[in-house]
């Protein structure tokens, strides 16, 4: 290789690394923001006051992590257009006797099978960072927020709680 | 026949199969802080991300607007990619995309909330007529290139769509006043009220004046121009009828004055007065979301041209759309619309030219897989024509069934985009749009001019045909995240067919008989080409510094039809578009500090000179726009601007010489 060239290849390979999409990683106060606004998209969803319940598994770290990050952003109350957002911290395993909670945050790392189940039971809508809960359709709604919000909703899942969201929302939103 | 009917039955079956789709109506704010960008109706008529609309959009929002410093619309177009702007007089400009911008510019379609404010009398939208005061702008959305298969007629270089505040979501109240050199003064209130849970509104007055720029050469004299002013008022008011089920109604009146250089090359004073009112019922069914429309725009527009000439122009549009999605990938408008045009032949004023316009449209939007989507739509509209009363004496063309014919004209648009990573995107789009003659090319003038011995008769033309444009397009976005930076460039390509004339007394297009006068009139006289590349940057040095570059660059060939000098028929758009337009800009913020600046520069072009009428050379030109402004307490905003900074005078044309302008703001919001 000349010298000419070698000289180029720093900079060639800044200029890959800048072409090159940035990779993708969870923020979970952002992810909650959206989870928190994507609600009040539902027909005759929370408004005012209302509760989140952050699933999380205490055996799984990174599911402990987010469910504090969570936590700790919705603090003593978290705004999210018309409705403030409080949290409760849920275990997975005690999800079918959770009460007085409007949504399901389901953690990273949770085995969203049995919560998804649960949470039909209950006719809540199930929220999660995690793409396959959506896709299995344990979770009603997935959101991610880097690089850009992407919000899925499973349709089949959505119809099982009886979740209708509002047209213009759906038709800005994937859906499987 | 029966294919007819096993169309309407399909969109019918698809409407049934639509899954139940429950919902109000769109709330732009809440949806963009969602997002984290804005949202669009305008390429589509579907709600949309701006970054996955089908079309090539750029969204100028309420901030910008404000930070911009300008005063009038044309002044915040200017600084869009691509779009070109020619400022005859103070606070009046033509505004078009992409080259083929002229004196009454008529290839662009404006909107306020998808009412029409382009003025069918000439084809032309006079800006200082629409009735949106700025600090009721959510956002404006411009899409570049044809897009009549959603919006009709004339929407064939692009679209403006002005976004107001909707009074259910957005509470706005903002009152402002400016005064400034040159005896520049305006104010403007927007306030918005809640009348109980189910009833709001927004109520706008608006008022300016300034001098009109200083008369340098021999023409226009004192006489021909008077000093530009305008007041307006608006009033938008939306009802919750039921749960699912909305009215809104928007109430609009204007009275401006302005010189303009509608009847050529040469000034004339214009005195128009406004009036609107539209009513939109929204309702989500189980059909989908339904939209039932109906607005009259009425106009009455003077000009101190042929001694005094004025028009009245009544427009009833009548439209209804049915918007829903079909599983989880696809998207479905079926719209209809009537619409019923009508004007007076002017100046003798007996009799009127008109026409209805029965249209069907609809789109199909199909996310294929993630990164791959589909949208097509197609539109078809048919325009009957009509004229009654009498002729002018020994007038050429004088008989009215020559006006009893129908136009029919398919629109469409087709976009395929592919986003093959998070930071790439690619679309590849064609277009066909159709702009209709003007209702004074129809006939909507009959002026007769002494020639010698002779009289001549400028007339209508009513076998005028539409002109046909074709676009095709290649869009690449990136996204430098780690830089924050974001890069976009698009090659297109325009193809124009039957471009009608203006008025020429260098040729005569009817030879006097003995029965009849000579005349002249509108034709169809030239082809055109446009091939162009446009890249625009944008990108934030630190939170507080932002920065963004765009170029475009057109090459324009006319091929002008036999016997056809596009000159002398003011279609000579090979000579009067620039190949090359772009702008520099940055914004700056730091606690209540707030600074914005914008370089625009418009490459060498000719234009018809005021005085001879002939292509005179306008030589390449930079214009400067910068605003500093400081948010004190309360509400209140301070803020200096200015326009034209780098020159007191400079010719941005071949008209009068834009002039430097400075403006002190104090604004309140609460």
């Amino acid at each position: 290789m000349s010298i000419r060239f070698k000289k180029l290849l720093p900079a060639g390979s800044m200029i890959l690394a800048l072409a090159a999409p940035m990779v993708g990683h969870a923020d979970p106060a952002k992810d909650l923001a959206v989870a928190g606004r994507a609600l009040t998209f539902l027909e005759n969803g929370p408004t005012g006051r209302a509760v989140l319940g952050v699933v999380f598994d205490p055996a799984k770290p990174g599911s402990v992590a987010e469910k504090n990050a969570i936590m700790a952003a919705l603090g003593a109350g978290y705004a999210a257009g018309a409705v403030t957002l409080t949290g409760k911290a849920i275990e997975a395993s005690a999800v079918g006797g959770a009460s007085g909670v409007a949504a399901l945050y389901v953690t990273t790392g949770v085995s969203y099978g049995p919560v998804g189940a649960a949470g039909k039971a209950k006719k809540l809508v199930t929220i999660g960072s995690d793409p396959a809960c959506v896709s299995s359709g344990a979770c009603v709604m997935g959101v991610s927020t880097d690089p850009k919000v992407d919000i899925t909703v499973n349709r089949a899942a959505a119809a099982a709680v009886g979740a209708t969201f509002k047209a213009a929302f759906r038709m800005m939103i994937k859906e499987v | 026949m029966k294919k007819q009917f096993l169309l309407a039955g399909a969109a019918a079956g698809l409407a049934l199969a639509a899954s139940s789709a429950h919902a109000q109506s769109m709330d732009y704010g809440s949806l963009q802080e969602l997002f984290g960008e804005a949202v669009t109706t305008s390429a589509t008529g579907s709600p949309q991300r701006s970054t996955e609309a089908p079309a090539d959009m750029q969204i100028i929002s309420a901030d910008e607007i404000r930070r911009s410093g300008e005063t009038s619309l044309p002044g915040i177009l200017q600084r869009v990619a691509g779009i070109d702007v020619l400022n005859h007089a103070a606070g009046q400009s033509d505004v078009n995309v992409r080259g083929y911008n002229q004196a009454s510019s008529p290839r662009l379609l404006v909107l306020v909330n998808g009412r029409q404010v382009y003025l069918d009398h000439y084809g032309v939208t006079i800006w200082a007529t629409i009735p949106v005061q700025l600090d009721e702008i959510r956002q404006i959305e411009v899409v570049k290139g044809p897009n009549s298969a959603l919006f009709g007629f004339n929407a064939v270089s692009g679209v403006v769509n002005i976004i107001t505040y909707n009074p259910k979501f957005d509470d706005t109240d903002v009152l402002t006043v400016r005064g400034g050199t040159n005896g520049a003064a305006s104010g403007s209130l927007v306030s918005t009220f809640k009348l109980g849970q189910a009833l709001s509104a927004r109520l706008s007055l608006g008022g300016s004046r300034q001098e009109e720029w200083a008369l340098t050469a021999p023409l226009p004299t004192r006489h021909e121009v008077h000093d530009p002013h305008s007041a307006s008022a608006n009033l938008d008011v939306v009802a919750q009828l039921a749960e699912k089920t909305e009215l809104r109604m928007e109430g609009s009146w204007s009275n401006i004055q302005e010189d303009s250089r509608a009847a050529g090359a040469t000034y004339a004073v214009v005195k128009t007065i406004t009036s609107s009112g539209k009513a939109t019922i929204t309702s989500d069914t189980n059909l989908g979301t339904l939209q039932a429309q109906v607005y009259q725009n009425q106009l009455t527009a003077k000009y101190s041209i042929a001694g005094g000439i004025y028009w009245k122009n009544t427009i009833t549009v009548a439209s209804l759309q049915d918007l829903f999605k079909v599983g989880t990938a696809h998207t479905f408008r079926v719209g209809g619309e009537y619409r019923h045009n009508t004007l007076n032949v002017a100046p003798v004023n007996t009799s009127d030219v008109s026409y209805d316009v029965a249209a069907l449209s609809g789109m199909w939007n199909w996310e294929v897989n993630d990164k791959l989507t589909t949208t097509t739509a197609l539109r078809v509209d048919r325009m009957s024509l009509e004229r009654t009363g009498p002729f002018l004496p020994r007038a050429p063309n004088a008989n009215n069934k020559l006006w009893d014919r129908d136009i029919t004209k398919t629109s469409a648009n087709v976009t395929l985009a592919w986003r093959p990573t998070e930071a790439d995107a690619f679309r590849l789009s064609y277009g066909r749009g159709v702009q209709a003659p003007s209702l004074i090319e129809l006939g909507g003038l009959e002026l007769p001019i002494a020639a010698g011995p002779m009289t001549l008769d400028i007339v209508g033309n009513p076998n005028l045909k539409p002109s046909i444009v074709t676009n095709y397009e290649l869009a690449y976005d990136h996204d430098f995240a780690p830089i924050k930076a974001k890069l976009g460039v698009r090659l297109f390509s325009q193809d124009w067919k039957d471009i009608k004339t203006g008025i020429s007394t260098a040729t005569l297009d009817f030879f006097p008989t003995a029965t009849t006068n000579g005349g002249f009139t509108q034709i169809n006289g030239s082809n055109s080409k446009l091939k162009g590349v446009e890249i625009v940057a944008s990108g934030r040095v630190t939170p507080e510094l932002g920065w963004r570059a765009d170029y475009t660059l057109t090459d324009v060939e006319d091929a002008p039809f036999a016997g056809v000098n596009t000159a002398s028929r003011s279609i000579a758009f090979q000579q009067t578009t620039p190949k090359g337009r772009g702008n520099l800009g940055m914004d700056w913020e730091h606690g209540a500090w707030e600074a914005d600046a914008n370089l625009h520069y418009v490459g060498d072009f000719q234009f018809y000179n005021a005085v001879t009428t002939k292509l005179t050379p306008v030589n390449a030109f930079a214009s400067l726009s910068a605003r500093l402004g400081y948010k004190a307490q309360n509400g209140v905003t301070l803020a200096i601007a200015g326009q034209n900074l780098l020159r007191e005078r400079q010719d941005q044309t071949s008209g009068l010489q834009a002039e430097r302008r400075v403006q002190f703001t104090v604004s309140k919001t609460w």
